[in-house]
């Protein structure tokens, strides 16, 4: 079971990783192409929106990634003298923490799209709306909370696991 | 009282049990509110927080540096600089590792990353030295130490998270690192020769290079040198914003890959895409942490009642700068630079501005003390990199090659000090 879903997790996080990489490529395009009509007296309209935007897909759809390449800056001075058994519990003790935070976190992310939906609130020069970025930020979240549950599952259920 | 200091040794305690640094800050930042605020409001904040972050066009600017540096580095623009650099200066006793440093400065002018350059500088100098039975010590002193101008020549990530944290150009802030960045590359030249003079056999000279192949690897700099100067350029004119100068930087980088190198494949590009998007992540998840604690320590009103103890205690300016560099200087031995400098800049930077210290200066300062953080045990990053990488050489070994080089990093903060200009003359010239 913890397998296949680790599995998912990483299928999951691959795809993600694709949308960031593209909404990375599509960020430099777009930041590019004002900066060369700026001087001709044509800047693109809501550019600095959509650069907003798109920033955030490129934070957000990696998170996953990051988490399983454990890309996370973290300072082990002081887990490398334990013993494996006492870092497994430290592992898992954060794993939990950051598993309910990221919840959370997803689940505010969410409430605050659902809200901006609700007042019907759109950007400010294309007037366009913006709650499916905060719900997609949300979803990001939720995969980053996904990934950490299961590196505490694998950490409780087969203590062998923690050094994937 | 109690509690928020509580609330901050909690931070102390997650941090050294391995708790990524980002979600640390965030976990203690939100705790924090919940303390001081409530619940509710402490929720809604990280959901409106978590959003203007992420979607801030100000940091957009750090994937599209990252991104720059690391399609040069999958283009391979580093070898070519190296070997400029080697024809020039390896004849020289200690010439290898001179040229070394010179290609640490030279790609640091158009990537960010300490480590990328640690890793590759390994693999293109290491085996030269070995040849030339350069002494361990100062053959891996001199990449690690080198690659931390990563840091301070600009396009810098520590100086663009400085920028959006304290709300200074980016612009100017990179202008002013520039100086520094080359007196500290200065230095390091210097203490090779200095080390060579008087350890001959450390560094014996390289082979005679004939004037006609050192002239025709100069072409080598030159992508580097019009990356630098269009990046550089623009914001020195003011006819871009930085987010588009990392935009035409990773563009043009792309263009100098595929087109004049020839050396950027598909799964280059791919590995190039792969790695920006997991640092930004990194970054950007510590920024975001940094900025939900910063809410909570200025709702707590810590930072000014920093400012007014320290108002208080009627200690010279000077001395105050010298503690907090003595502070970054620890912290940095037992913590990743970027992450301890997110914590403290919401007390730090106060304190410093209210002493009348230019805030621009006072950033590329932090900038040199954070990377020296890099190479100094028992954290030391880019020598685990080297050590790593090297194989055959201890990391007792890389430690004690380091340790000649931090005389040049305590002098580049000195002279920093004395001489302010050497960090203001470049950004007054900014428009």
């Amino acid at each position: 079971m913890i397998l296949f879903l680790d599995r998912m997790s990483r299928r999951l996080a691959q795809w993600f990783t694709w949308i960031g990489g593209i909404a990375l490529i599509a960020l430099t395009a777009l930041a590019c192409f004002n900066m060369l009509m700026r001087p001709l007296g044509k800047p693109l309209a809501g550019a600095y929106e959509l650069i907003g935007f798109l920033g955030a897909l490129v934070v957000a759809f990696p998170l996953g990634y990051a988490q399983l390449t454990r890309s996370h800056i973290s300072v082990d001075i002081l887990t490398a003298r334990y013993s494996k058994r006492k870092r497994q519990i430290v592992h898992g003790i954060n794993s939990f923490l950051c598993t309910i935070f990221f919840l959370l976190v997803a689940w505010q992310s969410a409430r605050y799209a659902t809200t901006v939906w609700k007042r019907g609130e759109m950007s400010e020069t294309l007037r366009m709306v913006y709650h499916p970025f905060v719900y997609m930020v949300a979803l990001c979240c939720l995969l980053l909370a996904f990934i950490l549950l299961i590196d505490f599952l694998k950490t409780v259920l087969s203590p062998t696991a923690e050094d994937r | 009282m109690t509690g928020i200091i509580g609330i901050l040794v909690l931070l102390a305690v997650m941090i050294l049990l391995q708790m990524p640094v980002g979600f640390a800050m965030a976990i203690v930042g939100f705790c924090g509110l919940w303390y001081v605020t409530g619940l509710s409001s402490a929720l809604s904040m990280i959901g409106t927080e978590t959003w203007a972050n992420f979607s801030s066009y100000g940091l957009t600017v750090i994937p599209l540096f990252i991104l720059m540096g690391t399609i040069c580095f999958y283009s391979g623009v580093n070898q070519s600089l190296y070997d400029t650099a080697y024809k020039w200066f390896g004849r020289t006793r200690g010439g290898i590792a001179m040229a070394t440093v010179m290609a640490c400065a030279g790609f640091a002018a158009i990537c960010g990353s300490n480590n990328a350059t640690a890793a590759t500088m390994t693999t293109v100098a290491l085996p030269e030295m070995k040849k030339y039975r350069y002494d361990k010590a100062l053959s891996a002193g001199s990449i690690a130490c080198g690659s931390t101008l990563g840091v301070v020549i600009p396009p810098s990530v520590v100086l663009i998270v400085y920028g959006i944290q304290t709300g200074q150009s980016i612009g100017k802030l990179f202008w002013g690192s520039t100086l520094p960045g080359l007196l500290m590359a200065f230095l390091f030249v210097l203490t090779i020769y200095v080390l060579c003079a008087k350890h001959p056999h450390w560094g014996p000279a390289g082979p005679r290079v004939r004037w006609i192949d050192k002239i025709k690897a100069l072409p080598g700099m030159s992508e580097m040198i019009i990356l630098f100067g269009l990046v550089m350029g623009g914001l020195y004119s003011g006819a871009y914003t930085p987010t588009e100068a990392g935009a035409a930087g990773a563009f043009f980088a792309f263009l100098i890959a595929i087109a004049i190198r020839r050396k950027l494949s598909w799964k280059g590009f791919v590995s190039a895409v792969l790695d920006a998007l997991k640092v930004t992540s990194m970054v950007i998840v510590i920024v975001w942490g940094a900025v939900l604690f910063g809410r909570f320590l200025t709702i707590s009103r810590l930072p000014f009642q920093a400012v007014e103890l320290v108002s208080n205690l009627h200690i010279s300016p000077p001395l105050v700068i010298g503690a907090i560099l003595v502070i970054y200087g620890i912290a940095g031995m037992v913590m990743d630079a970027l992450g301890f400098l997110l914590i403290s800049i919401p007390i730090f930077f106060p304190i410093a501005t209210q002493l009348g210290y230019d805030p621009i200066w006072f950033g590329c300062l932090l900038t040199v003390v954070t990377t020296m953080g890099a190479v100094t045990p028992p954290v030391g990053i880019c020598a685990f990199v080297v050590c790593g990488m090297a194989q055959d050489i201890p990391l007792s070994v890389v430690f004690k090659g380091v340790a000649w080089f931090i005389p040049a990093y305590c002098v580049t903060m000195l002279l920093m000090i004395l001489f302010p200009q050497i960090a203001l003359f470049l950004p007054g010239l900014v428009k």
